[in-house]
């Protein structure tokens, strides 16, 4: 996994640096001096990259970073892993579609009561806390404008 | 001078100026601890409020304010893994790696015993170098600051070397972030570059979005994987527990604590590289302070050393930042430009004058930074029990209240949707990354030095052409990155002959 990661990881740097070379092609020396320094060496460092987990032989490097738990199995951690990730983008259409204060509101409810299983009761007092906070520092105090979202006030926000 | 010591002294403990400097550090305190709310916005925000003020009761205000930022952005950074300040994201690598592991309250312990230290060793230089700052600072033109963003990008790079295999991946994601730092309009012939045909791109990748998506999605994910609390299965009793043990683990690594305040005090006075760089540059000299390649794979893992330097650098680096903006009236970083504003706002002009007229004033703003660190850090350890018991709160809970402070710490950088959507894509990177066993690091150092290294190597090459190489600063500094990029090699080698 973590060497078919890094394949992925190499080539898409190779594509990019690619396309960062051929695009400062076209410009003046001064904008494209800087670019074409970092860009061609980081090119041949991945595809350096690529031919070692392709050919290379010696174990997979780690780095002084976190590591992802391992006490699930393969499995469930992929089925988990998608589920955050469908969370993390559903929250954002959300707010693309209704706005902050009510995706705030919809997607902290929506968590509790389906992801963590929780009860009415104690899912409505959280969301209101959660949404008093929100609501109270961010609009009240700090005077945030949150466009509203698409459904309700055309395309703001981008 | 001793007079205006004191005098500076007596004019921050004076009620009023006391007074605002406490709602400055209460200001601060909540800010620090919102990841996305940044130190520059709020000091930009309250700014208008310093109209009526004498200048002490003013920088008192702001000052508090700004110095207890760091402190309590790396609470949110150890306790979830979600950068409190973009300068505090190098302390989640071991702090949230500690609280994983239910050690939240030393890693908390270490983090504000050696913000403490930092804080006093940048008042200190402060305090010390206004006579001596000048010939300092002039020291360093343009190329001397390009190698020393160069230096910086070795440190980080070679943090990331476990074998050769380790370093080629440690400068891949340095080169990607150099490479990202160049999206947006070019500086010198104002050329769009990599802006994807969109106006959002042309001011380039905004560093908060950035790194609460390549930091707080990847924990989020592993959270959500886990099923578990923030600190797992580890007994409650125990996370708040070792509190002490972290003050003890700074003074058990003193000499690595003062290095890495001296590290953030020299980052802090050199304009234009800023806090983001000093705490990786901290995070580096930490992780060389490993003597064994063994011990080095601690790194990442939770060795308390990567919680005490960056915390230490993160501080200290505010006292070095007012150096030049006193002196010279040259800001260190964006912070310390709204500072500067501060100070014209007043009626008081940045130069020899704040040195000699306004002395007293400008002892005032040392005091003010070791005051402010003193509330700050006894009121962290007055409450550390009930913010470490946050880390045994189930994981279904948290999930969301993280899920909506990240995306509202991204959209509040620029209040754009795109904000959200590039949190989203560095936090898909960020996650390949940590499969992979990539730094992250050295991506987020690349990225935030991108900018000045182009800036100061096209400022080099116009104004001396190819003799700037040859000048005796850069000499030395490109020797020190030779040297740091060889280090870890060089630390193999002796491993394994010493191992026969």
């Amino acid at each position: 996994m973590a060497n078919r990661t890094s394949l992925g990881l190499a080539i898409v740097i190779m594509l990019l640096s690619a396309h960062g070379i051929y695009s400062a092609h076209e410009w003046p020396l001064k904008a494209k001096l800087f670019p074409l320094v970092i860009a061609i060496p980081l090119f041949f460092l991945a595809a350096a990259e690529a031919l070692w987990v392709i050919f290379g032989k010696s174990p997979t490097a780690s780095a002084s970073d976190f590591k992802l738990s391992e006490d699930q199995p393969a499995e469930v951690a992929r089925r988990r892993t998608l589920l955050a990730t469908g969370w993390a983008i559903g929250f954002f259409v959300l707010i693309l579609l209704l706005g902050f204060p009510i995706a705030v509101a919809a997607m902290v409810f929506a968590y509790l009561t389906v992801q963590g299983k929780e009860g009415w009761i104690f899912s409505v007092v959280f969301t209101a806390a959660v949404w008093f906070f929100f609501y109270g520092l961010f609009e009240l105090l700090l005077h945030m404008h949150f466009p509203d979202g698409w459904l309700f006030g055309g395309f703001g926000g981008f | 001078m001793l007079d205006a010591f004191i005098q500076g002294l007596l004019l921050v403990l004076q009620w009023k100026a006391f007074v605002f400097m406490l709602a400055g550090i209460f200001v601060g305190f909540w800010v620090g601890l919102l990841p996305g709310l940044g130190g520059a916005t709020t000091l930009a925000l309250m700014l208008p409020f310093i109209y009526n003020m004498q200048p002490v009761e003013a920088f008192a205000f702001l000052l508090g304010m700004h110095s207890v930022v760091a402190t309590t952005g790396d609470i949110t950074s150890i306790l979830f893994g979600v950068p409190g300040e973009a300068t505090t994201a190098a302390i989640i690598l071991d702090g949230h790696a500690m609280a994983k592991r239910g050690e939240a309250g030393r890693a908390l312990g270490a983090a504000l015993a050696s913000s403490f230290v930092g804080a006093l060793i940048g008042a200190a230089a402060l305090a010390l170098a206004i006579p001596i700052v000048r010939p300092l600072v002039l020291t360093f033109g343009s190329p001397e600051l390009f190698m020393l963003a160069i230096v910086g990008l070795a440190f980080i790079a070679s943090l990331s070397a476990q074998g050769a295999r380790g370093m080629v991946r440690g400068f891949l994601a340095g080169g990607l972030g150099l490479f990202l730092a160049m999206v947006g309009q070019d500086p010198q012939a104002g050329v769009a570059r990599y802006t994807l045909d969109t106006l959002y791109l042309w001011q380039g990748l905004d560093l908060v979005p950035v790194l609460v998506g390549l930091f707080a999605i990847p924990e989020i994910i592993d959270l959500v994987v886990r099923g578990t609390s923030i600190a797992g299965n580890a007994p409650a009793g125990r996370i708040s527990k070792g509190v002490f043990e972290g003050v003890k683990d700074v003074f058990r690594n003193w000499w690595l604590t003062v290095r890495c305040g001296l590290i953030g005090t020299f980052i802090g006075l050199t304009p234009g590289l800023g806090g983001a760089v000093a705490q990786w540059m901290a995070y580096g000299h930490a992780t060389q302070s490993a003597r064994t390649a063994e011990e080095r794979k601690g790194f990442g893992q939770g060795d308390v050393r990567g919680v005490i330097g960056p915390g230490a650098a993160c501080n200290s680096k505010e006292g070095g930042a007012l150096i030049p903006t006193i002196a010279f009236g040259v800001p260190g970083g964006a912070s310390m430009a709204i500072l500067l504003g501060g100070f014209f706002l007043l009626g008081l002009v940045p130069g020899p004058d704040m040195l000699t007229k306004h002395l007293p004033v400008t002892f005032s703003l040392v005091w003010t930074i070791v005051i402010a660190n003193i509330i700050t850090v006894v009121a962290c350890f007055l409450l550390l029990n009930r913010l470490t018991a946050l880390t045994n709160v189930q994981g279904h809970l948290l999930v969301p209240v993280v899920l909506v402070l990240v995306f509202i710490g991204s959209y509040t950088s620029n209040s754009s949707y795109a904000d959200i959507l590039v949190s989203l894509i560095f936090g898909a990177l960020g996650y390949f990354m940590v499969v992979a066993g990539w730094p992250r690091a050295t991506l987020v150092l690349g990225l935030v030095l991108g900018k000045i290294a182009e800036n100061y190597l096209y400022i080099s090459v116009a104004r001396y052409d190819f003799a700037w190489l040859g000048r005796p600063v850069v000499v030395v500094l490109l020797i020190i990155a030779v040297g740091v990029i060889l280090f870890p090699a060089v630390q193999a080698w002796r491993s394994r002959r010493a191992h026969g």
